[in-house]
C-alpha cells in the first residue's frame, strides 16, 4: 500500500522521461516552488477561513445546508445544480455526476476498501482528531479492517486545512494523498456547505445502541404459517442467544472472550436483543402500527421478517426512517435500484422469471423467429413470474412472447394447452402454473407441434417437482432458484447448527436456511464495523462483503448498493428413473 | 443513480501532456496542484535512491494472449462473439470493471472519458472495452446506466455474461481477480494487426493514458 502510494505520488512526472525532459522538469520545479509555498499558506486564507464560513452561510437554515451538502456528497451536483469539477489521476477530469464522494467513502462517510486502496473516513469527528496507526479506544480491530495502518499518521484536521485538502489534496502535513482521492474545484460558499454536511455524517450515535446493548426486532405479519414464522425465528433468536451468554460468560472470563465468535472487542460487552413487531389488519394500517412500535422502542435494525403477502408498507418504512432490514422472508420483495435499507435474500418469486428470459436469449438463434408463448395463471405468483420473465425479455431487445392469462380460478387443461400450441406453434412455452400442469403438458407428447421446450417453475411445482412424469421429463425445463439438493447436503450440518438441537423436519426447509444467511451476515459485518454501529455503515459494511457460500444458494453475493442477496437460479430437468435427480442445464448465472 | 446530461467540456483541460498541447489554461487551483505533485515527486526523486525517472503509478509490460471462444452479452444486451468482437483493423483497449464498484472503477472509466474527448468527433476509430467482473449484479440494464453516468460515446462497450464466460477471458487476459472486492486496475490496448497486447497494471493520468495509446499507435 505504502509502495503504491509513492508511486502515485510519482504519476506526474511520468512521460518526462528523457534526459531532456528531466531538465525541463528541473527548471519547472524551480520556477514554480516559490508558487507552491505561496499558495499553501495563501490557499486556506484566501478561500476558506473559518471566520468567512459563517458570513457564507448566512440566511440558510440548517436542513437546507444540510439537504445541499448531502446533495454534493451522494449526488455530485452544486447547489445551483451544476455537476462538481474535479481531476483525479492528476489530470483525468471527473464530473460530480460520473461518480462523487459517496462512491469511495461511502454514504456512512467511513470509508472503503477495495482492492489495494484504502480510502479513510471523511466524517468531521475522525477528521477532526489526529490518525495514529491504531484507532484508539478500538485496538482490538484486526488489522485488515484498520485503515489507519494502511495510511500515514496525520494531525487533527481544522475547517481551513480540510478544505484545502477537498481542494488541492493535501494533508495537514503538506503530503500530496494519492491521486485516488479526486482535487475539486468549488466556490468557498459550497464548500462551507459540503464541510458542514461531513460534519454531520456518522455523528450522534444510532438509534437503539448504546454502550450497553443493541436493539433489534422482527416483523410478522400476522396470519402467516405459524411454521413458517418458527423457521423465520430460530436462526436469529439462537445467534442472538449464544451471542448474549457468550457475553456473559466473557465477562467472567475473559479468556472466553477472545475465543468467542461474534465477540471481539467491545461487542464482547454489549447485549442484543430482538423484540417482535406483529403487524395486524389490513397492510394499509401497518405504517401506523410500525410508527408505535418504533416510537415505544426505536431498533438499531431490522432482522429478517415475515409475510405471505404484502410487505412493501415496511420496506417504505424503513426507508423513511433509515432503519436497515436484513433479509426479510418475502416472495415479492420491492424492486428498487436506489432504495437504500432492505436488504432482500433474493429477488423472490420474479427472480425464476428473470432467469427463464436469459436462458431463452441464450438459445434465441434457434427459434428462427418462432414465438415464445407465456400461459399465465391468474394469480399473484405466476404474474410476479411473468413479469420477470417479460421484463428481462423486453431488455434484450426481442420482439414481447405472448401472454395468456387464464381466467380466474381456471386451471390449465390438456384441451386448453393444446388448442394454444396448435395455433401459436411456439419454439418455447413458459407455464407459470402449479402442478396442474402437468397433466396439460404431458398430453402434448407426440403431437406435432410440441415446442421444443417448455419452462414451469420449480417452486410453483413445490413437491411436485419430483413427480414430473417420465415422458414430460426430456423436454420440461424447470427454474430452480436453490443449490441443487444433490450439492446442498454438505451444508445441512451448518443449517443444523442453528436449530438448537429441535428436529429439522419441524421447520421450513427454505426459510430456516434464509434466515441463516442474516444470522451470519450480522454477526460478520458487526466484526468488521470495528466498533462503529451505525446504520449506514452497518449497509457499506455489508456492501463491502466477499462472495460469501452458504446453506441454500449456490452463492449470495454482495457490493455497494446491491440490495439482492442471491442473483441466480438454475435451470434444471429432472432426470431419469425412479429416484431421479435434478440436472442442472444452466449456469447459476447467465446474462 | 445518478443521470447526467451536461457535457464535460468546459472542464477539459490538459496538463503535463507533451503529445497534446494544452487545449485551454488550467485554472490556478488545479495548476497549484500539478506543481505541488511535480515538486512532491522530485523531493521523493531525490530521497529515494531507488526511484528513478522511471517511477509510474502503472507498470508496463508487452504480452500474447489467445483470447477464447466466448459469448458475452454487451449494454444493449446484444450476444457477441468476444474473438469477433476484437477489432483488427483499429485499436482496442480492455479493462476489467463493475457497476457499482467504490474507488477503482470511476478512476479506470474517467480515464476513457477522457481519451474519448481527446478522440474527437470520431470517438468510434478506438474500441473501448470494458468487461465486467461481477456478471451476477451486471445485467445489460446496469451496463447501460453506467455507459450513461461517464457519459460514453460510441466506440465504448460494456460487456458481461456468464461466470464462468467472464473467468475465461480473465484468464486469458491472465487477470486473476478471484472475487471483486480484491480488485485491481489493469488496462490493455492492442493496435491493429498486432498480436502483442500491452498489458498496464496501475492506474494511468489522461497523460500518461494519451502517452501509452500513442506509444502503442493510436492517434
Ligand atoms: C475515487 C475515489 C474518491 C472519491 C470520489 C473521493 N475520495 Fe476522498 N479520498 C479517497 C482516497 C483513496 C483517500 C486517501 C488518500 C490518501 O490519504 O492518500 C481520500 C482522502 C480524503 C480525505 C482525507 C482524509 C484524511 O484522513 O486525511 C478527505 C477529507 C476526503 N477524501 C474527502 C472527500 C470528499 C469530500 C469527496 C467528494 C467531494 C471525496 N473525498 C471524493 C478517495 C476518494
Amino acid at each position: 500500500m505504502k509502495r503504491t502510494a509513492i508511486r502515485d505520488q510519482l504519476s506526474a512526472i511520468s512521460g518526462q522521461r528523457s534526459a531532456r525532459n528531466f531538465w525541463r522538469l528541473t527548471v519547472l520545479l524551480f520556477t514554480h516552488y516559490s508558487l507552491l509555498i505561496t499558495a499553501v499558506i495563501l490557499l486556506p486564507f484566501t478561500a476558506h477561513s473559518a471566520d468567512d464560513r459563517n458570513a457564507l452561510l448566512a440566511g440558510m437554515d440548517q436542513a437546507e445546508i444540510l439537504r445541499l451538502g448531502e446533495r454534493i456528497y451522494r449526488e455530485g451536483i452544486l447547489p445551483d445544480g451544476k455537476p462538481l469539477p474535479g481531476y483525479v489521476s492528476g489530470d483525468v477530469p471527473v464530473d460530480g455526476t460520473a461518480f462523487t464522494c459517496v462512491s469511495c467513502h461511502l454514504r456512512s462517510g467511513l470509508g472503503s476498501f477495495e482492492g489495494n486502496v484504502v480510502t479513510p473516513p471523511t466524517n468531521g469527528r475522525i477528521l477532526y482528531q489526529p490518525r495514529e496507526p491504531f484507532i484508539k479506544g478500538s485496538e482490538f480491530i484486526p488489522y485488515i479492517h484498520n485503515y489507519a495502518v494502511y495510511l500515514p499518521v496525520r494531525p487533527a484536521y481544522t475547517y481551513e486545512t480540510l478544505a484545502a485538502l477537498i481542494s488541492t489534496g493535501f494533508d495537514p502535513t503538506g503530503r500530496s494523498v494519492v491521486s485516488v482521492m479526486p482535487r475539486y474545484e468549488m466556490s468557498a460558499r459550497d464548500m462551507a456547505i459540503l464541510i458542514a454536511y461531513l460534519d454531520t455524517l456518522s455523528d450522534k450515535p444510532s438509534p437503539g445502541v448504546d454502550k450497553s446493548e443493541i436493539k433489534f426486532a422482527t416483523v410478522i405479519v400476522e396470519g402467516t404459517d405459524p411454521s413458517a414464522v418458527r423457521s423465520m425465528l430460530t436462526p436469529i433468536e439462537f445467534g442472538i442467544d449464544r451471542k448474549n451468554s457468550l457475553a456473559v460468560a466473557a465477562s467472567k472470563n475473559p479468556r472466553v472472550a477472545l475465543m468467542s465468535y461474534n465477540m471481539s472487542g467491545n461487542l464482547t460487552d454489549i447485549k442484543f436483543s430482538l423484540s417482535r413487531w406483529v403487524l395486524k389488519g389490513p397492510s394499509t394500517t401497518w405504517k401506523q402500527q410500525l410508527e408505535n412500535y418504533y416510537k415505544t422502542e426505536p431498533v438499531f435494525a431490522l432482522l429478517g421478517g415475515i409475510t405471505n403477502g404484502d410487505w412493501e408498507p415496511v420496506h417504505r418504512f424503513c426507508e423513511e426512517k433509515g432503519i436497515p432490514d436484513l433479509f426479510p422472508i418475502v416472495d415479492y420483495p420491492v424492486i428498487s435500484q436506489k432504495d437504500w435499507y432492505t436488504l432482500y435474500p433474493s429477488r423472490g418469486v420474479r427472480q425464476e422469471g428473470e432467469a427463464a428470459a436469459r436462458y431463452l436469449h441464450s438459445m434465441y438463434d434457434l427459434f428462427k423467429g418462432r414465438s415464445i408463448v407465456q400461459i399465465i395463471r391468474a394469480d399473484r405468483r405466476a404474474e410476479a413470474l411473468a413479469r420477470g420473465f417479460r421484463e428481462t425479455w423486453a431488455e434484450t431487445g426481442h420482439p414481447p412472447a405472448e401472454d395468456i392469462i387464464l381466467a380466474k380460478g381456471e386451471k390449465l387443461t390438456a384441451e386448453k394447452l393444446q388448442q394454444i400450441v396448435a395455433k401459436e406453434k411456439p419454439a418455447a412455452l413458459l407455464v407459470w402454473d402449479d402442478a396442474s400442469l402437468l397433466p396439460a403438458v404431458s398430453s402434448l407428447v407426440g403431437k406435432p407441434d410440441k415446442p421444443g421446450l417448455v419452462i414451469a417453475s420449480g417452486t410453483y411445482l413445490g413437491k411436485s417437482l419430483w413427480a414430473v412424469p417420465e415422458e414430460v421429463r426430456e423436454f420440461l425445463y424447470m427454474t430452480y432458484p436453490y443449490r441443487l439438493p444433490q450439492d446442498d447436503a454438505r451444508y445441512d450440518k451448518a443449517a443444523k447448527r442453528v436449530l438448537a438441537g429441535k428436529p429439522i423436519n419441524l421447520f421450513d426447509p427454505v426459510i430456516i436456511r434464509q434466515s441463516y444467511l442474516t444470522n451470519e451476515i450480522l454477526g460478520k459485518a458487526l466484526l468488521e464495523m470495528r466498533g462503529e454501529y451505525y446504520r449506514d455503515f452497518l449497509l457499506d459494511t455489508i456492501g463491502m462483503m466477499a462472495d460469501q457460500y452458504f446453506p441454500l444458494y449456490e452463492r449470495v453475493s454482495f457490493g455497494p448498493g446491491q440490495r439482492y442477496a442471491s442473483k441466480g437460479c438454475f435451470m434444471v430437468q429432472l432426470g431419469k428413473g425412479k429416484s431421479p435427480k435434478l440436472v442442472r442445464r444452466s449456469e447459476w448465472v447467465t446474462q | 443513480m445518478i443521470v447526467a446530461n451536461q457535457t464535460l467540456g468546459d472542464q477539459l483541460s490538459v496538463v503535463s501532456s507533451q503529445l497534446f498541447p494544452p487545449q485551454r489554461t488550467r485554472p490556478l487551483q488545479a495548476r497549484i496542484i500539478h506543481y505541488a505533485l511535480l515538486v512532491t515527486a522530485a523531493l521523493f526523486l531525490s530521497l529515494t535512491s531507488a526511484a528513478s525517472a522511471d517511477n509510474r503509478t502503472y507498470q508496463r509490460s508487452v504480452e500474447k494472449y489467445a483470447m477464447p471462444d466466448v459469448t458475452l452479452i454487451n449494454q444493449n444486451g446484444n450476444r457477441v462473439r468476444f474473438k469477433n468482437f476484437l477489432p483488427t483493423d483499429k485499436p482496442v483497449v480492455v479493462d476489467f470493471i463493475f457497476g457499482t464498484c467504490t474507488t477503482i472503477c470511476p478512476v479506470l472509466s474517467a480515464g476513457y472519458a477522457s481519451l474519448q474527448q481527446r478522440l474527437g468527433a470520431d470517438t468510434e476509430k478506438v474500441h473501448l472495452i470494458s468487461i465486467t467482473i461481477d456478471p451476477e449484479n451486471d445485467t445489460p440494464a446496469v451496463l447501460k446506466d453506467y455507459l450513461k453516468r461517464y457519459r460514453s460515446k460510441p466506440g465504448w462497450d460494456f460487456l458481461t455474461g456468464s461466470r464462468k464466460d467472464i473467468d475465461r477471458v480473465m484468464k486469458a487476459f491472465n487477470a486473476n481477480i478471484p472475487d471483486k472486492m480484491s480488485h485491481y486496475a489493469l488496462t490493455f490496448i492492442r493496435m491493429p494487426k498486432e498480436d502483442n497486447w500491452v498489458r498496464i497494471n496501475g492506474m494511468m493520468s489522461t497523460s500518461e493514458f494519451l502517452a501509452e495509446s500513442q506509444k502503442a499507435g493510436i492517434k
